[in-house]
């Protein structure tokens, strides 16, 4: 819908392709960079991984300079990242153990990957108790080469770039949603979607105050252990009780309701938007990031279009009337793509609203595209190379 | 004025995060992951096992005993005490040990399993309480985080819980 609209809003030329080429060459540069190590130890399949992440990555960015829009291509990147991470993660997952359950065995010799998503809750128990309620490593081992200390740097460094952004450019939980809700045409739900927006919005906050407050009492990951609908595509548990099973239970049913239906059915990011904890307190790092999508009062005529093209809500009518998006915002930059008027605007904090929206935006994804190249890319190129080991080609 | 001065520093600012992104996979991931990993931090005992009281050695291999981990106030956990018979290859194809877990010279626990050729292959076990600070276990493997005998990489690892009480030291 929204990459129509904004197809309607701009002329299909938003910039020469010299000046495009031009604009693109840093990243294509960077992207070279970034995986110059993989072409140094490739095998054939790593080499095709690597070579085909560069020129997707590249060819993405060359087609947000040429055409001015961020969302349509930012969510292929997304969606191919969202898709292709579970490919490469559980491939390895089987490869290694035969499964993509967590025997217990591995919980106690510390060979958990670090995920991410669990950040707020191990943060109480290590401030008080210098205690990670986790079953990894801190530091990187020969079986566990994702060990919190490198997991915890890597979202930190992204973070201090991207904010909240790292929701819709490096997360590859929520290309699965996104995939999911890009698929229908017509959109569901809309009217109790736009009624309940503020109620549903508050969901993701009371869920990250409810496991970062339990998971401290109890000194368990209590949303990894209950509530990860993620845990249904990468690993979980073992079942080897009735708790273990209940929990498989819950995963497949969240995956399935929030990530699968519910998106389908809305056109919307459920999880990420009324559900993650994670993204909740990523919002957090929306105050300290100095880029943010405003709305212009000068050209907005209230047709709320961008409020319907926002995946997981984060405008409001309120929020348009005093020109802001709420503090959920990804910068996925899907309302500044609908708006037909050109008044969703990028923003660099401290600068006059409107004033050169392109410069702020230009700047704001020369940081946060070349960091999902370093990070999402890598995702990509491993999943490449998992997808080329299943062909019949060897 | 005002509004130049705080364009001047949006710029600047963002000029910084571009650097900043520049500067994440070369030096930045690296010192914010050593900041963590000097932080002093450890991993919940739960998982880990707790911290090392002595190592027995049985010549072939070697039997590490750790202090007994007791559950925080609403930790759902059993109390138990984890101990490690390594490396796991060189374990004869039964075991069976009396362990003196408190270090009063007296035996504790008799441990015995098989070892399995096969690394992969399920591994369970038996211990048997020699006095009333433990509980015995029959046929276990990976209950629990407090009751098991499983394998771990080169690692035979045994978690036998405590009774609740005073009769614990």
């Amino acid at each position: 819908m929204a990459s129509r609209s904004s197809a309607l809003a701009r002329p299909p030329a938003f910039r020469g392709v010299g000046r495009s080429i031009l604009l693109t060459l840093p990243m294509a540069l960077w992207s070279l960079l970034m995986f110059t190590p993989s072409f140094q130890h490739a095998s054939g399949d790593h080499y095709i991984g690597a070579a085909a992440v560069i020129l997707f990555m590249t060819g993405l960015f060359f087609l947000m300079m040429r055409t001015g829009e961020t969302y349509r291509w930012r969510r292929i990147f997304f969606v191919a990242l969202g898709f292709l991470f579970p490919v490469g993660f559980i491939a390895a997952l089987v490869a290694e153990r035969g499964t993509m359950s967590i025997p217990i065995s591995r919980m106690v010799s510390g060979d958990t990957p670090f995920c991410f998503m669990v950040t707020p809750s191990i943060i109480l128990p290590a401030a008080f108790a210098r205690t990670v309620i986790f079953p990894g490593s801190i530091l990187p081992t020969a079986s566990n080469p994702h060990s919190i200390a490198i997991m915890i740097g890597l979202w930190f460094a992204l973070t201090l770039v991207m904010g909240k952004a790292w929701c819709s450019y490096a997360c590859f939980f929520g290309g699965i949603e996104e995939g999911f809700a890009a698929l229908p045409k017509r959109r569901r739900l809309h009217r109790f979607i736009t009624r309940f927006g503020a109620q549903l919005r508050l969901i993701p906050w009371a869920i990250l105050v409810f496991v970062v407050l339990v998971s401290a009492a109890i000194f368990e990951p209590v949303y990894c252990m209950w509530l990860c609908p993620f845990k249904a595509v990468t690993e979980f548990p073992a079942v080897r009780n009735v708790e273990t099973a209940i929990q498989m239970v819950v995963f497949i049913a969240l995956f399935v309701g929030l990530v699968v239906v519910l998106p389908y059915l809305t056109k919307k990011r459920t999880q990420c938007g009324f559900f993650c904890p994670f993204g909740a307190f990523q919002s957090l790092f929306n105050k300290i990031n100095l880029f943010e999508i405003r709305i212009n009062r000068e050209k907005c005529v209230d047709c709320g279009l961008c409020q319907t093209s926002c995946p997981t809500v984060a405008l409001s009518k309120d929020s348009i009337r005093e020109g802001k998006t709420l503090l959920n915002c990804m910068k996925c930059g899907a309302c500044v793509d609908a708006c037909k008027k050109d008044a969703a605007v990028w923003h660099l904090k401290g600068t006059p609203v409107a004033a050169k929206p392109e410069r702020a935006r230009l700047l704001f994804l020369y940081g946060t595209w070349a960091l999902a190249t370093m990070f999402g890319g890598s995702v990509l190129a491993n999943g490449v190379h998992t997808l080329i080991g299943f062909l019949p080609l060897k | 004025m005002r509004t130049r001065i705080l364009t001047i520093l949006a710029y600047t600012g963002a000029a910084l995060t571009l650097v900043v992104a520049v500067c994440v996979p070369f030096v930045l991931m690296g010192a914010f992951s050593n900041a963590v990993a000097h932080a002093g931090l450890h991993i919940d005992a739960a998982y880990s096992g707790g911290t090392v009281a002595r190592t027995i050695d049985r010549g072939r291999y070697t039997i590490v005993v750790y202090q007994p981990v007791e559950p925080r106030l609403l930790e759902r956990i059993e109390p138990f005490v984890q101990i490690v018979f390594e490396p796991a290859e060189s374990l004869p194809a039964h075991v069976s040990d009396e362990i003196d877990l408190d270090g009063d010279g007296r035996p504790d626990v008799r441990v015995s399993f098989n070892v399995p050729a096969d690394a992969n292959a399920p591994l369970r076990g038996d211990v048997t309480a020699l006095n009333a600070t433990y509980i015995s276990l029959t046929n276990v493997a990976g209950e629990s985080f407090s009751r098991m005998v499983v394998r771990a990489g080169k690692q035979i690892v045994v978690r036998i819980p405590l009774h609740e009480g005073p009769a614990r030291r």
